[in-house]
């Protein structure tokens, strides 16, 4: 960790990032200190400008912009984190079983994860996000909770996000599997599994850290374009994708209520980027410059 | 920015008060913006509401309602009633009454081709419309005909199955030209792939209305240009653009760019897109609202235990104050409904019950039904139940939200349980609305039309189940016997006073016993050039383009 | 090499039949119907109605044997009719095609152009200012939400300054080629700087990479001047993996348009799918999203081969 000291951009971009994390955790305190939350609408106060009670003034239907950018902070975190940790973890699971495997189930497990990359992205998550889940035998109540919509966001991107994160962890095992510590431990009897789980997963988990830092970013960026298209994070729970797309409609008249929610999506992937690439340089000295 | 805006427009404005005249268009065209592209042209297959206004520049149904929501002719000659003796009632074998009514085709109508529209026409499209496997949207019009007798060229006889209020509207009765479509329409389940309304859409012989097509480029436009067998009178413009752009922004982006002269209101912003482009202070154009069919409410699930009691939807409305959320969206642009009768049509009751904003007495009505307010300011009855609701609608229509989220908060207040869940509109009408399968309440719209008898929406037998296949649109499932005589009444009811008396029993009876909860009736904005005159809204679904022939061009 | 092109030529046939199975079962779990819209939106369809459009839509039959009858006809050739727009398939999909593939390819040069000299400048000037000016500038480049991007352009370039038109190919009734150009502009800008970002950074890559190998070294020992290294040798090694990327990159620039061409009202394939989706449209549906899929297949195929014939072993044997 202290080769990143040496990147100044990942460390701003890190301090971005905890800031604007510590912004969105703050959003209760926020609503406290201003004495409304998130979701009063005043609709003798729409679109009004800043003032002492609204620092950043008001959306269409007068809630707080600020607490909305708060807690629409915390969704597009939250979806941008769970979804890349999710994605990880499957393609770690699909990379090393393919790695340390071999044979036929590396074959398999390799085509498919090509396969998957070959599908188009987006058109592919416009028809996971529009598909009823009570037709394939999910039970409906599942999806009455407010979450749903969140959970399915995550679901349908972490569904097609994994294939990089394989494809590294992948490489990693295969180069790993053929050192003498593993081969010890395979002599002295262990299992595959503890093998796997013990030995080599320490020695790939940095590229992962980094496709998964890298992931976050196109995450949100992601989120963003299915809420543009109304696929995404429903309202009236706020997501800095969903605010941005409703307000394409006041771009003329309150051009500010479009350039918040766009410019703190752009800082927060930015900040993803730059820390990736940092985390890259520090932790992957042979792949990086990448 | 605003700064540096304002000066660029200024030297804009500069640069063309420099060049004289050069700014000044000749108006000998006009392009017209709309949100949807027509997916078919066929007057018949399918509804939508994009083809439908540019057809209306280019075809005439027979009869339409007027601006005033009167029925009058186009296409016939004079308007078939009982009182002129072009409609008469017949007994039908089986007893029942029916009626044979006498239509006359305008003398001028000639297809663009010069082929004259003649009853063989009228034959065919009969043909087309009754065929189970020909696509036609509303089959039912062409169910009831029993059978069309051609008197001669010009005048011909339609025999229908049933003597209702409205006999002689045959609106949707679309005409078709035989020399051209009876090849398309050899094989009847090919028919909606094979009409050259599709295939070949620019043959001048499909129209006969003031305009014909004369390009189409599909997703984009459609050019339209004088008809010369018009019978009418000669419409200003030589050619007419209708253009296809599907985002609220990017309308008005190309209607101040001079892309687009007009953005019709029909098929274009939505009351808040236009009220921001008002703000926006643009003296070249007028905003029209016309309130329209849209009719915004909210559906009781009436299976729901708690609001199967009659009180607790009055506490609802009551406790609701629909005044000030409807002026406040909408900036008194539209009024809040009292019915489900457009207060623009004829039979719509002026003094039908109102509920103005009473949360006092919203909470007595909700104590009377048992839901007493707690400690913690929720609402429960006598066996600790929460009194909770579920408010679903559809997903990325901002104002069924804004209207979805001030419900909610108003509710709230009131001490019930307010839960907002939203889907998209496929989801949202295939499976949940037309299902019944909504658990308490569904803010949507229907479409409604002048003089348009509830039948499919309150009928008793109109419950979409299971059994039935979800056949019916009485999606909260609101059953009274009282309400289904009143609706058998009216469509039978041909003297015009018995049937408003009856009209004004119907919607007493509504906005007692409150089905659905009263929002209000959309507004269609026009936003026209200052220099546009005679585009008069009607309201009501049939589109200001059929009346193209009335548009001018002014100062 | 054939042996290998006819494997990958099964293997993308085998990906393309599991897409479509894929798309077709999909479509089919999505709810409702559009007929069900239409019921809702006229207040004279009846029941009867909704229900004798299902079935002529086919809508009653169950879903493997619709797919089934979609795949035979497909195999044969037929692609049928369009259900959005009562046309054959194959006539729908020209328009949207060739509109596309401008946007595509304009903006894939635009993109390149500017990317592939300004990676190999950062290269040459590793770890210095200019270099992170680059950098950060393609990182900037690469997290713009791109529909965000397309307003903001809007707003300043054709509302503003009414310089460029805001949306859709051309002038209504057709204005020659300078005019299409001018409609392309705004969206091939938004597309090109995310595409910049990316290309940017691979290029950069590519570059330290090479310049960091012993020929390069050997190179210059042997007399030869920094520049002649640079522009002769090491451009054209740092390119190989670049244009392989940039091939790769169809496949995804195909997808990325959809949101550029709602933002623009551009009527591409992007949109065209969409729509299709979501009015059940299968045998549109299906057509677009196959031949989004084989582009795909295709580019990766392609970049296959480029690296073959691009081998850097080639030059220096």
């Amino acid at each position: 960790m202290r080769g990143l000291l040496r990147h100044p951009a990942a460390i701003f971009a890190l301090a971005l990032l905890a800031l604007l994390v510590a912004a969105a955790a703050s959003a209760g305190l926020v609503e406290r200190a201003l004495g409304i939350d998130a979701e009063t609408l005043d609709l003798a106060a729409q679109l009004a400008g800043p003032s002492a009670a609204h620092p950043l003034g008001t959306d269409e239907v007068g809630r707080d912009l600020l607490l909305r950018l708060l807690r629409g902070g915390q969704v597009s975190l939250a979806v941008g984190l769970v979804t890349a940790l999710v994605a990880a973890a499957v393609g770690t699971v699909v990379g090393l079983a393919a790695g340390y495997f071999g044979g036929a189930a590396d074959a398999l497990l390799m085509r498919l994860t090509d396969g998957v990359i070959a599908l188009p992205l987006l058109p592919l998550l416009i028809i996971l996000g529009a598909v009823d889940p009570a037709k394939v035998g999910l039970p409906p109540e599942l999806f009455h909770s407010e979450l749903a919509s969140l959970g399915r966001i995550v679901v349908i991107i972490a569904l097609v996000g994994w294939t990089t994160v394989a494809r590294l962890v992948r490489a990693a095992t295969l180069t790993v599997k053929v050192q003498d510590f593993v081969r010890a431990a395979e002599a002295l009897g262990a299992r595959p599994l503890h093998v796997m789980t013990v030995h080599i997963l320490p020695n790939v988990v940095s590229p992962m850290i980094v496709a998964a830092t890298l992931s976050i970013g196109n995450i949100i960026l992601l989120e963003s374009a299915l809420s543009f298209l109304g696929l995404g994070v429903q309202p009236p729970m706020p997501s800095w994708g969903n605010m941005l797309s409703s307000a394409l409609d006041q771009m003329y008249t309150a051009p500010a209520l479009a350039v918040w929610p766009g410019v703190l999506i752009f800082l927060t992937v930015l900040s993803f980027n730059l820390l990736g690439d940092g985390l890259q340089d520090t932790l992957d000295p042979r792949g990086g410059e990448r | 920015m605003r700064q540096c805006r304002r000066f660029v427009l200024g030297l804009l404005l500069l640069i063309c008060l420099a060049l004289p005249g050069a700014a000044r268009a000749q108006h000998d065209q006009l392009v017209i913006g709309i949100s949807q592209f027509p997916s078919t042209f066929n007057p018949l297959i399918d509804t939508m509401a994009a083809r439908d206004y540019i057809l209306g520049l280019a075809r005439r149904p027979f009869t339409v309602y007027d601006k005033d929501w009167q029925l009058v002719c186009m296409l016939c000659t004079r308007l078939p009633t009982l009182g002129n003796r072009m409609a008469i009632p017949e007994t039908l074998p089986g007893g029942r009454i029916g009626v044979a009514i006498t239509y006359t085709i305008q003398p001028g109508a000639t297809w663009g081709d010069g082929v004259p529209v003649t009853t063989d026409d009228v034959l065919f499209t009969w043909q087309v419309g009754r065929h189970p496997q020909s696509g036609v949207a509303n089959g039912e019009l062409f169910r009831r005909i029993l059978s069309v007798e051609a008197k001669d060229a010009r005048t011909f006889t339609l025999h229908f199955d049933r003597l209702t209020f409205d006999y002689n509207a045959i609106n949707d009765f679309q005409i078709l030209p035989v020399h051209l479509e009876r090849a398309a329409f050899a094989e009847p389940a090919e028919y909606r792939n094979k009409s050259l309304y599709e295939t070949d859409t620019t043959n001048p012989g499909l129209y006969f209305g003031p305009y014909k097509i004369t390009k189409v480029v599909r997703g984009q436009y459609v050019v339209l240009e004088r008809n010369p067998t018009w019978w009418g009178r000669k419409p200003a413009f030589a050619k007419i653009v209708v253009k296809a752009i599907e985002t609220t922004p990017a309308l008005e982006a190309n209607l101040l760019a001079g892309g687009i002269d007009m953005i019709a209101g029909e098929l274009g912003m939505t009351v808040d897109g236009a009220l921001a482009f008002e703000r926006r202070n643009r003296p070249e154009w007028t905003v029209i609202y016309k309130p329209g069919l849209s009719y915004d409410h909210i559906t009781v699930n009436m299976d729901n235990p708690a609001l199967a009691d009659r009180r607790v939807r009055q506490a609802l409305l009551y406790g609701l104050d629909r005044k000030s959320m409807v002026q406040q969206i909408f900036q008194g642009k539209q009024e809040v409904a009292n019915s489900l009768v457009n207060p623009l049509d004829w039979c719509a009751d002026p003094k039908v019950k109102t509920y103005p904003f009473d949360p006092v007495k919203a909470g007595r009505l909700l104590d009377a039904a048992g839901w007493s307010l707690g400690a913690d300011g929720q609402r429960r009855n006598a066996k600790g139940e929460k009194l909770s609701v579920e408010l679903m609608t559809t997903a990325g229509m901002r104002n069924r939200e804004v209207m979805e989220l001030v419900c909610q908060q108003a509710w709230k207040r009131l001490g019930i349980d307010v839960t907002l869940r939203n889907q998209p509109a496929r989801t949202f009408f295939g499976e949940t609305v037309l299902k019944h399968a909504f658990p308490s309440l569904a803010l949507f719209a229907w479409m409604s039309s002048p003089e348009n008898v509830p039948r499919l929406t309150l009928y008793s037998d109109m419950v979409p189940t299971k059994e039935n296949n979800f056949a019916g649109e009485n999606v909260g499932g609101y059953k009274n016997p009282q309400m289904d005589r009143l609706i058998d009444a009216i469509e039978v009811q041909l003297d015009r006073d018995k049937r408003r008396d009856l009209w004004y029993r119907l919607q007493e009876l509504y906005a007692e016993d409150l089905p659905d909860l009263p929002l209000t009736f959309r507004a269609d904005p026009f936003i026209l050039p200052k220099w546009l005159q005679g585009v008069e809204p009607t309201g009501h679904q049939y589109p200001t383009t059929l009346w193209v022939e009335n548009w001018r061009v002014g100062e | 090499m054939a042996r290998h092109l006819i494997h990958r030529l099964i293997q993308a046939a085998l990906v393309m039949l599991v897409m479509s199975f894929l798309v077709y079962g999909l479509i089919g779990l999505m709810p409702g119907d559009p007929v069900e819209l239409m019921a809702a939106g006229s207040p004279t369809m009846t029941p009867a109605d909704v229900a004798r459009l299902k079935a002529l839509y086919g809508l009653d039959q169950p879903l493997g044997l619709r797919y089934w009858h979609w795949l035979t006809a497909a195999l044969s050739g037929n692609l049928g009719f369009s259900r959005l727009s009562a046309l054959p398939v194959i006539d729908t999909l020209g328009p949207p095609l060739a509109n596309t593939a401008a946007l595509m390819i304009s903006s894939l040069a635009a993109a390149a152009l500017a990317a592939l000299p300004a990676g190999a400048v950062a290269a040459l000037r590793h770890r210095r200012p200019l270099d992170h000016a680059l950098n950060l500038a393609a990182f900037a480049a690469i997290s713009l939400p791109v529909f965000w991007l397309g307003l903001v352009l809007i707003i300043i370039f054709a509302v503003d300054l009414a310089w460029l038109p805001a949306s859709g190919v051309e002038t209504v009734g057709g204005g020659g080629l300078v005019d299409r150009l001018r409609h392309l502009a705004l969206p091939v800008a938004a597309l090109a700087l995310a595409s910049f970002g990316h290309y940017m950074r691979y290029m950069r890559a590519a570059m330290i990479g090479t310049l960091r190998q012993d020929w390069i070294r050997t190179a210059r020992a042997k007399g030869l001047s920094w520049a002649q290294v640079v522009l002769r040798h090491a451009l054209r090694n740092a390119m190989i993996p670049v244009v392989t990327i940039l091939a790769l990159d169809l496949g995804t620039l195909f997808s990325g348009v959809l949101v550029t061409e709602t933002v623009f009202a551009y009527p591409g394939m992007g949109k065209l799918i969409y729509d299709a989706v979501m009015g059940n449209d299968y045998n549109l549906a299906l057509a677009g999203l196959m031949l989004a899929t084989g582009l795909t297949l295709f580019g990766s195929l392609l970049a296959d081969l480029l690296y073959g014939v691009l081998d850097p072993r080639i030059h220096f044997r």
